[in-house]
C-alpha cells in the first residue's frame, strides 16, 4: 500500500541568479511527524521552507501535500490547503489587538478556533492587548500562534525559538510537541539550538551547502559520521 | 468538537459589533445635533461660509485620511478626484438637467475608475507610490487646463444648475447656512458608513495588511483586492467633497486639482490624526479656522502655522484626536484606579 506524506518535495531546487540555495532536495514527512531541519549557516534551510510554503519560485522539483500537487499554488492556496509557517524574524501585527488578529487569522479557515490556541500558547490573557505591547517570547509565541490557527496539517516552523532563552526555549519546544501529537500536526522545525532539535524531532534532515546530507532518527543522526565532520562537531 | 469550539469566538466578534452599534448611532446623533445647532447658533454670514469650506474640505480630509488610516498609503495626487468629480458634475449639469443622477454617476464613475487604477499603482511601496499619485494628478490638471473647449481650461467653469438639486431649490446649496448642514449631514453619514465598514472584518483585514502584508497572505487571505477598495473607497469619499463644493460655489477650475490642493489636506490630515476616521475632519476645521484668525492679523499666518504644526506633531505624534484620546484614556484609567 502507497503511503500517502503530509508533505513531500520532490528533487527541489531554488535558484538565486547563478547561486543554487536548494539543489535536489527531497524530504518526506509522514501525518504526525515532528521533522529537524539543520545544516550550518547558509545551508539553504530557510530558503527550503520559503520555497515549501510558495514564498520562493522553485527551479526544479515538485511539493505534494496529502498527495496533492500544490507546486503551482501561491502562499494563499497553500495555507488555506492545511500547510502553515512562521517566520524566523517575529511576524505579527503589532499595531492589532491580540485577539483581533487571532480572529482574523481564524475567519478564513472553517472550524478555526483562536481562543483555543490562544489557550494553548498561553495568550489569552493577552487578548485585549495591542501585540506591541508584550514581551518578545510571548511575540513570537503569537507567531506560531497566527500559523497554528485552523489546525493546519503541517506547519513549517524557521526558528521559532531564536532569541529565547534556554529555558523559554525548550518549555516552548515541549509544548509544541505536545500541541502537534494532540492535534495530528506534522511540524518541519528549523533550528539552530541542537538540545531542542534532538529533543523533539522524531527524524532528523540534514542539508549542507543546499543538498541532502543526511536524513534519519536522532540517533542515527548524532552518530552519523559526514554530519559530525560537517556540522555537529563537539557539540554532538 | 471543532464546531462547537468556535461558536464562543463568533458570538464574542457579533457581540462587539452589536454593542458598538448604540454607541455609533449616539455619536451620530449627538453630532448630527451640533451640526444643527451651529447652523442656528452662527449669525455670520462669513462665518458660516467658512465653516462651510471647512466641512466641505473635510469630506476630502476624511477620504485621504481612510486611505493612510487603512492602507497606510501617503497620497499626493488625491485632488485629481475632487476636482474630476467637479468637472464631472459641471459637464454633467449641461448636458442634463438631473443633477442628482449626475452626482450619484459621478462618485460611482470615479470609485470604478479609482478601482482599477489602483489595481496597478497599490502593488507599488512606499515613497514611490506617493510620486506616482502625484504624477497622475498632475497629468489630469494639465489635461483640464489644456481642455478650453470642454473644461474653460486655466479660466475654469462656471456650472449652470437647474432650479431643483436632490429635491431642494439650488439655493440652498448656495446658501452658506443650508449648505453647511447639507456638507456637515453628508460629513456624519459618510463616517458612520465607514466605521459601520470598518466594524466588519474588512476593518482588521485591511489594518493587518497595512501593519503585515505578507503575514496577512500567510494567513489565508489575498491583498490586492482589499487595497484596491479601500483606496476607491477613499477617492469616493474626497469625490462627494468635490460634488459638495461643486454645488456650493457653482464653479470648478483646474487648480482644484493641483498637487498642492492634495498637499494642504494632507496637512490637515496629518494635524488631525489618522488612526481615528473623524481625525482629519478635524484637522480641516482647525486648518480653516487658524488661516482665518490668525490671516487676519498678519500675512505671515503660514509661517506661524508651520511651526505650530511642528509643536503638534513632536507633542502628539497621532495628531489632535490622537492626543484626545490619548488624554480620554489616561483619564479612564484614573477614574479606573480611584473607583
Amino acid at each position: 500500500m502507497t503511503m500517502t506524506y503530509a508533505l513531500e518535495a520532490k528533487g527541489l531546487s531554488v535558484r538565486y541568479g547563478g547561486v543554487t540555495a536548494n539543489d535536489g532536495v527531497s524530504m518526506r514527512i509522514a501525518p504526525g511527524e515532528i521533522r529537524g531541519l539543520i545544516g550550518p549557516n547558509g545551508a539553504g534551510k530557510s530558503t527550503f521552507i520559503d520555497a515549501l510554503s510558495g514564498r520562493r519560485a522553485t527551479a526544479a522539483g515538485s511539493v505534494h501535500l496529502a498527495g496533492r500537487d500544490i507546486t503551482a499554488l501561491g502562499v494563499v492556496e497553500r495555507r488555506l490547503l492545511g500547510l502553515s509557517r512562521s517566520f524566523q524574524r517575529t511576524s505579527i501585527f503589532p499595531g492589532m489587538r491580540i485577539g483581533a488578529q487571532m480572529e482574523l487569522a481564524a475567519s478564513k479557515i472553517p472550524d478555526a478556533d483562536a481562543d483555543e490556541v490562544m489557550r494553548e500558547l498561553g495568550l489569552d490573557r493577552f487578548a485585549d492587548r495591542h501585540a506591541n505591547e508584550i514581551g518578545y517570547g510571548d511575540q513570537r509565541r503569537l507567531d506560531i500562534a497566527l500559523a497554528l490557527v485552523g489546525r493546519p496539517s503541517v506547519l513549517l516552523l524557521d526558528e521559532p525559538m531564536a532569541g529565547l532563552s534556554i529555558e523559554e526555549s525548550m518549555k516552548l519546544a515541549r509544548h509544541l510537541r505536545e500541541l502537534a501529537r494532540h492535534w495530528g500536526v506534522s511540524v518541519l522545525l528549523v533550528e539552530h539550538d541542537m538540545e531542542v532539535v534532538f529533543g523533539i524531532s522524531d527524524s532528523i534532515t540534514v542539508l549542507e551547502t543546499g543538498k541532502l546530507l543526511a536524513e534519519g532518527a536522532p540517533a542515527e543522526i548524532r552518530a552519523h559520521p559526514k554530519v559530525r565532520e560537517a556540522y555537529l562537531g563537539s557539540a554532538a | 468538537m471543532s464546531a462547537t469550539l468556535t461558536a464562543p469566538a463568533l458570538d464574542g466578534a457579533q457581540v462587539k459589533r452589536a454593542s458598538r452599534l448604540p454607541r455609533l448611532l449616539s455619536l451620530t446623533s449627538v453630532a448630527v445635533a451640533v451640526g444643527l445647532a451651529v447652523s442656528m447658533l452662527v449669525e455670520s454670514n462669513t462665518v458660516m461660509s467658512l465653516l462651510t469650506q471647512a466641512v466641505i474640505y473635510a469630506v476630502f480630509a476624511l477620504g485621504l485620511g481612510f486611505l493612510l488610516k487603512q492602507n497606510g498609503m501617503v497620497s499626493f495626487g488625491h485632488a485629481l478626484f475632487f476636482g474630476l468629480s467637479g468637472y464631472l458634475v459641471g459637464v454633467g449639469a449641461s448636458l442634463t438637467g438631473s443633477v442628482g443622477t449626475v452626482v450619484v454617476l459621478t462618485i460611482a464613475g470615479i470609485g470604478f475608475f479609482a478601482f482599477a487604477l489602483a489595481l496597478v499603482i497599490v502593488r507599488v511601496p512606499g515613497i514611490a507610490f506617493g510620486m506616482l499619485t502625484l504624477a497622475i494628478g498632475q497629468s489630469f490638471y494639465v489635461l483640464v487646463s489644456k481642455s478650453r473647449g470642454v473644461t474653460g481650461g486655466a479660466d475654469g467653469m462656471s456650472i449652470e444648475f437647474p432650479p431643483r438639486v436632490f429635491g431642494l431649490e439650488i439655493g440652498a446649496f448656495q446658501d452658506p447656512a443650508s449648505m453647511f448642514l447639507i456638507s456637515w449631514l453628508a460629513l456624519v453619514a459618510l463616517v458612520l458608513a465607514l466605521s459601520l465598514l470598518l466594524g466588519t472584518r474588512f476593518g482588521p483585514l485591511t489594518e493587518a495588511i497595512r501593519e503585515n502584508e505578507e503575514r496577512v497572505r500567510f494567513i489565508g487571505f489575498r491583498t490586492l483586492l482589499p487595497r484596491a477598495v479601500v483606496f476607491a473607497i477613499s477617492a469616493m469619499v474626497t469625490a462627494v467633497g468635490g460634488a459638495l463644493s461643486a454645488l456650493y460655489t457653482g464653479f470648478v477650475s483646474p487648480e482644484s486639482l493641483h498637487w498642492s490642493v492634495s498637499g494642504t489636506v494632507l496637512i490637515m490630515v496629518v494635524l488631525g490624526g489618522s488612526r481615528t476616521l473623524w481625525g482629519p475632519a478635524v484637522g480641516a476645521v482647525v486648518y480653516y479656522l487658524f488661516r482665518d484668525y490668525v490671516g487676519e492679523h498678519t500675512t505671515h499666518w503660514m509661517g506661524i502655522f508651520g511651526v505650530s504644526l511642528i509643536a503638534v506633531i513632536v507633542l502628539w505624534p497621532a495628531g489632535i484626536a490622537g492626543g484626545v484620546m490619548h488624554a480620554v484614556e489616561r483619564i479612564k484609567r484614573g477614574s479606573g484606579r480611584h473607583a
